[in-house]
């Protein structure tokens, strides 16, 4: 370049420009890239990898799904690049604890793929790589050789599928409907005995009634017993080293053939396994299978903190806007109110703890549930409470929302109304309500999306890990609002932080995190959508 | 085209009188009034009740916190006359149960027992191997078993139990003693008037007691079962320490993992004597304790946890020692604390149960109450009586007794829920014990029962400032430039797509940056650090460089095509260049100058320890949440500065860089401020991305390559296993205050810089 090119550059600014241009560049490549990442990882958990047969130079066989391939690092540069891939082998058991294993591609002599390998989905211990051998029933073979044992396989395991629901239920509704019966029972005649009755006609009843359970109990056992003892089918697998293993059906969920599929097949199986993802129980400590009571539990909460949350904002902001003074101390409440929006939401949840929990679920239990104490029925986290406390923490948005519509109403509609006739109630009812509503809306999804990904306050008002029970079901009173949850984000910290197997449950975070982005997202897009709509709207009509 | 027919609806219902626009239900004036009565009540009473509710939660926290701060207290439940010494008796213990009903009282005459609830002294219970011989010294009382050490040498071992039962709700404390076989001691001196102390466990025991004015004797008894009789065989051995002191042995005590035996004597010096093999004691160091020689030590007694000693002497100082440790040492102990001081010799100190207090009382009858950790004397209890005898703490920590020298007891309510809080130990360094020097030390819970709680929050604040410091340190740069040019430079037709996409990454859940932070990014940060320390270098660069080449190469024409303001869809890959070509410098310059193993180098070097979470990866991922929020408030700014401003300086000839820079960044600096100490508000609450994605450990370092604790994670993490209205629950709402009121400072700032610009625009 020559030189009287050069000052004029620097001089017009240009180049500052492209570096704030750049800093605008990187920091869409963070969303891009940390989007792309989630979506990329989570959507790729479902599809069926194929199996590979490596056999190794020093004579080893893996029957493996490629993971990943890295450069190894190397001591020099002078060296070529070399090579290694993580392959999961599977077949989780005591001898072998973990999934992955990292080799090195020079040391591979063979990659094939055998059309007859088979994934199945245990119930137990992940998955299980390996070839059909042979099925049995009670020790008899019913089939030989691969395609005969799938065939066989194929009209075996929905039956036993079906057994196995039917073990779920007895134990999850009937033994768990009696024991809660048996507990009330106990607690009742607990109580009675404090009093110093052990005696009388009330004792006896509750005793006859204690005895029909136990009988009910023992039956209930012995028909679980023989479901339990009806599965006798089991399938001979073979693994790539050519090991035999005796798997009962029972402890099969699915099974495919991976590298058998076709394009259309994968499809399939990829929507099915969605499906599974998203309505199924989890399993193995929530490593495996669904996320249906996190999700379940997450909307729950979410539809909770909503009911509370909308009227309150809703009434917050009319008193301000409307009905309060307009001063110094109304200015002084706005700030203090927008500040909330502010204040760490952990901080949130120590006062759900400290208010809700300790103080208003003591006394609740203190009056209500004194007979069971000191097993405490509301003084422990629940998900009345995390509701209670996202509201809350959400109030603010809903109240600023709210207000900023209020604000953008033009006057003259108000006093058209009034010029009416109408009372200042009958104008807010009629006019203003009906023209607010947008607005109130942003505020609640704006509330709800902040609400749907908020984790820190729940963590110490009532998510756990694994609940035994939704929150909500078929026995009375239905909404058990005592009851502790489970949560999509509570889900994605317990499963990436605190599961023994990490690397074989990250897929599954990735997973989760993007249904969780993709429930908030949605409900952010759609509160900034309306918003516009609502702003097209006001531009028009304060003309 | 789409509005025209709503308005024709709305005025259509208005203007058609057959439908009237208030409801027929409503018809009478009266009621309509009465309706919007109410209806203002209600609005009003609800919109103060939710404000104010909301506001409270400031004061809950508040209530749970105030207790920290309330003094210990204490008053005097009762005095009663218990005993009647006559004048050849000395008062040597006093004990009570855990409902404070039953007293335990030893005198050289022997033991008995007085209920405080009625007032009446009990039937004394017999010692059957005491044979009529008198009780010349006792082993402290209060931890389970005790050592009698009677006239004819012998040390009996004898436990006091009280025994509850419920009679109708009623409950009943029924004292009884229990007593083992005595221990031989093989001297020839007869026993002391100090000790015997002991150590005693199932399958061994330890006593050892004062023989002779200067010297100790230590017995062990290890008892051993015949596997094949099932008879259990005792072993006994006795050796007799002399110590090389002057003047005579005063006080001694012992902890009860027997390491050590620490001997005060008459001269104010502390003589250690190594116990560990019991079969060969051997004397350690020596040292002075009290002021001069012709102060003596009066008493030594271990605290919970066996390794601070309190020490009274005659001129009335307490003062706490730990041993010392290391070479070089020339002190046997070191001293940690001094409390306030009695005006007369140090005649008895009770230790606490449950924690590191403890309780002295002086010949003059003043009693006082002491917190070894924190080194305060939380209470002078006042002088019950004359000359205090002997001290006894309850066991629940909630009260006193006292036996003075007329052989009165005085029972002491005592109200002391939370005694190691202080300013000081909250805030400020603690000498703990097992630490070589005062320290900021979290750590809540431990393995042992007399465990101590080290509840320092300095460090915690610190972690949330490092934490918040390297977040904003990578997001104020980014963002602030790339709300200059979105709002200054940026063609409006992409302003419409850029603005919304950075907003979403305010909407990314917390909980997954910080899973993506720990998971994905700590492991690959780890691989490519170098290069990130060379971004700030190699992206600018970058950027010119491809400047320069768009001047240099593009043809005039085609560069005259391209719009100003949308240089940055030219500049992301140009970025992505930049941050690869940083990525591969980092790992040349890691092979060619830190011998290709940065974190070798960075520990060999500059002496730090790489951890995959650390504070570098938090900077990162907690950018993420950090810069959508200066972003969006500083562009808002930027864009509301009036056009005529800047339109006049373009108009004057300034560039757009001069007009920016000039003119509308000083004019929107107040906004910026706002948004910066928005973005720093949600940095120090952000729990979830500090969690996740550092170690958790409470350390104190600013290195980057560290990690750290924050408060809210602390939080997050302690309270759900910190027992209701305990010590550490009420902390963690300190915590949570602290953060409470650090983000709502800053955000009022930031509201009230915001309203003043706003105000100021208004006449620009």
């Amino acid at each position: 370049m020559n030189n009287s090119k050069t000052p004029s550059l620097w001089s017009s600014g240009e180049p500052f420009i492209w570096l704030t241009g750049g800093a605008l560049a990187l920091s869409l490549i963070m969303v891009a890239g940390i989007m792309l990442l989630i979506i990329y990882s989570g959507m790729g958990f479902f599809w069926p990898r194929t199996l590979h047969t490596y056999t190794l130079k020093n004579g080893k066989v893996y029957l493996a799904q490629l993971i990943e391939r890295e450069a190894r690092p190397k001591s020099d540069d002078k060296e070529p690049d070399t090579f290694r891939i993580k392959i999961k082998q599977a077949n989780r058991s005591l001898q072998n604890p973990t999934d992955f294993l990292w080799i090195d591609e020079a040391d591979i002599a063979k990659d094939e793929l055998n059309g007859e390998a088979v994934v199945l989905e245990r119930r137990a211990w992940g998955d299980f790589y390996g070839y059909f051998q042979e099925i049995r029933e009670e020790g008899k073979p019913l089939a030989k050789g691969s395609a005969e044992t799938q065939a066989v396989l194929e009209r075996e395991l929905p039956k036993i599928t079906a057994t196995f629901d039917e073990i779920y239920r007895i134990e999850r509704y009937e033994v768990g409907g009696n024991s809660e019966e048996q507990f009330k029972i106990n607690t009742r005649l607990r109580v009675l005995a404090r009093d110093g009755i052990t005696s009388g006609p009330e004792v006896d009843r509750l005793n006859d009634k204690l005895k029909k359970l136990q009988e009910e109990y023992k039956a209930q056992e012995a028909e679980l017993a023989s479901l339990r003892s009806s599965m006798k089918t089991e399938v001979v697998m073979r693994d790539a080293q050519g090991r035999e293993t005796l798997m009962p059906l029972s402890n099969i969920v699915h099974y495919y053939g991976p590298n058998a599929m076709g394009f259309f097949q994968k499809i399939g199986h990829y929507f099915s396994k969605v499906g599974e993802f998203i309505f199924d129980n989890p399993r193995e400590s929530n490593t495996e299978g669904g996320v249906w009571p996190a999700l379940f539990g997450t909307v729950l909460m979410v539809i909770m903190m909503s009911v509370v949350v909308t009227p309150l904002g809703v009434i917050a902001a009319f008193y301000l806007r409307e009905y309060a003074k307009q001063g110094t101390f109304v200015s002084i409440v706005r700030i203090a109110v927008n500040n909330l929006a502010g204040v760490p939401s952990i901080v949130f949840g120590v006062f759900g703890v400290g208010f809700f929990i300790y103080f208003i679920g003591g006394q609740i239990d203190s009056f209500f549930f004194s007979d069971t104490l000191p097993t405490p029925t509301f003084k422990t986290g629940g998900i009345l409470w995390a509701s209670l406390t996202l509201s809350l923490l959400t109030v603010p948005v809903v109240i600023v929302a709210t207000e900023e519509g209020l604000a953008a109403i033009p006057n003259g509609m108000r006093e058209a109304s009034l010029a009416l006739g109408a009372t200042k109630f009958e104008t807010t009812w009629r006019v203003v309500l009906p023209a607010l509503m947008p607005s109130i809306l942003t505020g609640l999804v704006l509330a709800v999306a902040r609400a749907a990904g908020e984790v820190a306050p729940l963590m110490i008002t009532g998510v756990v890990k694994l609940a035994p029970t939704l929150a909500l079901d078929g026995s009375w009173p239905f909404l058990h609002l005592d009851r502790k949850f489970m949560h999509l984000g509570f889900h994605i910290y317990d499963v990436g932080f605190q599961s023994p197997n990490v690397d074989a449950a990250r897929p599954m975070v990735f997973t989760t995190s993007l249904l969780l982005i993709i429930i908030v997202v949605c409900l952010n897009i759609f509160a900034i959508s309306i918003r516009n709509r609502l702003k097209k709207k006001f531009a028009t009509s304060a003309v | 085209m789409e509005t025209e027919p709503k308005t024709q609806d709305r005025t259509g219902e208005l203007a058609n009188p057959a439908r009237p626009f208030v409801s027929k239900t409503l018809k009478s004036p009266a009621s309509r009034r009465m309706v919007d009565t109410l209806a203002r009540h209600v609005v009003t009473l609800g919109g103060v009740t939710i404000i104010a509710s909301i506001l409270a939660i400031l004061f809950v926290i508040l209530y749970e916190v105030v207790p920290l701060a309330i003094p210990a207290k204490s008053a005097l439940k009762e005095s009663v006359p218990a005993l009647a010494p006559d004048a050849g008796t000395r008062l040597l213990g006093v004990d009570v149960d855990e409902y404070q009903e039953i007293a335990t009282l030893v005198t050289t005459k022997g033991i008995s027992f007085y209920s405080l609830k009625e007032r009446k002294e009990l039937p004394a219970p017999e010692i059957k191997a005491l044979k009529g011989a008198r009780i010349v010294s006792i082993s402290p009382l209060g931890r389970g078993p005790f050592l009698i050490g009677t006239s004819e040498g012998k040390l009996i071992p004898v436990k006091v139990n009280y025994e509850v039962t419920f009679v109708q709700s009623v409950r009943h404390v029924e004292p009884n003693l229990v007593e083992s076989d005595p221990i031989e001691l093989e001297s020839d001196e007869p026993l002391g008037p100090l000790g015997p102390l002991a150590y005693l466990d199932e399958a061994h025991q330890v006593a050892v007691a004062q023989v002779g004015p200067q010297s100790l004797a230590i017995a062990s008894i290890s008892i051993r079962k015949n596997m094949m009789t099932g008879k259990e065989v005792k072993e006994a051995s006795t050796q007799t320490v002399k110590l090389p002191i002057e003047g005579e042995i005063t006080a001694f005590a012992m902890d009860n993992r027997h390491d050590n035996i620490y001997a005060g004597t008459s001269k104010g010096q502390v003589v250690r004597v190594n116990v560990s093999d019991l079969d060969a004691p051997t004397i350690g160091l020596s040292g002075q304790v009290t002021s001069g020689p012709n102060v003596p030590v009066t008493k030594m007694v271990y605290l919970l946890g066996d390794r601070t000693v309190a020490i009274g002497d005659a001129e009335g100082n307490v003062s706490t020692w730990l041993q010392a440790t290391g070479a070089g040492q020339t002190h046997p102990l070191l001293p940690v604390n001094r409390f306030q001081k009695h005006d007369s010799a140090v005649t008895a100190i009770a230790i606490c149960k449950r924690n590191k207090g403890f309780v002295t009382s002086c010949a003059n009858g003043g009693i006082n109450l002491h917190y070894s950790t924190t080194g305060e004397t939380l209470i002078d209890m006042g002088r019950p009586g004359q000359g205090v005898a002997a001290l006894s703490y309850a066991p629940k920590a909630d009260g006193i007794l006292a036996l003075d020298a007329a052989g009165a007891l005085h029972l002491f309510d005592l109200h002391n829920p939370h005694p190691e809080v202080t300013l000081k130990s909250l805030f400020g360094k603690v000498q703990y014990e097992g630490y070589k020097e005062p320290e900021y030390v979290w750590q809540s819970t431990g393995g042992s029962d007399d465990f101590e709680s080290k509840l320092s929050l300095t460090p915690l604040i610190f972690g949330t400032l490092k934490a918040s410091f390297y977040a904003l340190f990578f997001a104020i740069p980014i963002a602030l430039l790339g709300a200059l040019y979105t709002s200054q430079f940026m063609h409006p037709s992409i302003r419409d797509y850029v603005k919304p996409t950075v907003e979403i990454m305010a909407g990314l859940p917390s909980v997954v940056l910080g899973f993506i932070g720990g998971l994905w990014l700590a492991p690959a940060v780890e691989r490519v650090a170098p290069g990130i320390f060379l971004l700030p270098i190699t992206l600018p660069l970058t950027i010119l460089a491809a400047l320069l080449a768009w001047r240099a190469l593009v043809p005039v024409g085609v560069r005259l095509k391209v719009r100003p303001g949308v240089e940055v869809l030219l500049l992301v890959p140009v970025v992505l260049v930049g941050l690869l070509a940083a990525f591969w410098l980092g790992s040349v310059v890691e092979h060619t100058a830190l011998n290709g193993d940065y974190r070798g180098w960075l520990s060999k070097t500059l002496h730090l320890v790489y951890d995959q979470r650390n504070s570098l990866v938090v900077g990162l991922a907690m950018g993420f949440a950090v810069i959508p929020i200066i972003f969006t408030i500083s562009e808002d700014s930027l864009s509301n500065v009036p056009k005529h401003l800047s339109a006049g300086a373009l108009a004057l000839g300034s560039t757009r860089w001069q007009t920016a820079t000039r003119i509308v960044l000083p004019t929107a600096s107040p906004g910026i401020f706002s948004a910066i100490m928005i973005g720093f508000g949600r940095a120090v609450g952000e729990t979830m991305i500090v969690l996740m994605a550092t170690g958790n450990t409470p350390i104190m370092d600013w290195s980057i390559f560290n990690g750290f604790r924050a408060l809210s994670a602390n939080i997050a993490v302690e309270l759900p296993e910190a027992p209701e209205h305990g010590t550490l629950y009420r902390v963690l709402f300190l915590a949570a205050l602290l953060l409470f009121i650090m983000t709502f400072i800053v955000n009022t700032i930031a509201e009230l810089v915001r309203l003043r610009l706003r105000k100021k625009y208004r006449f620009i």
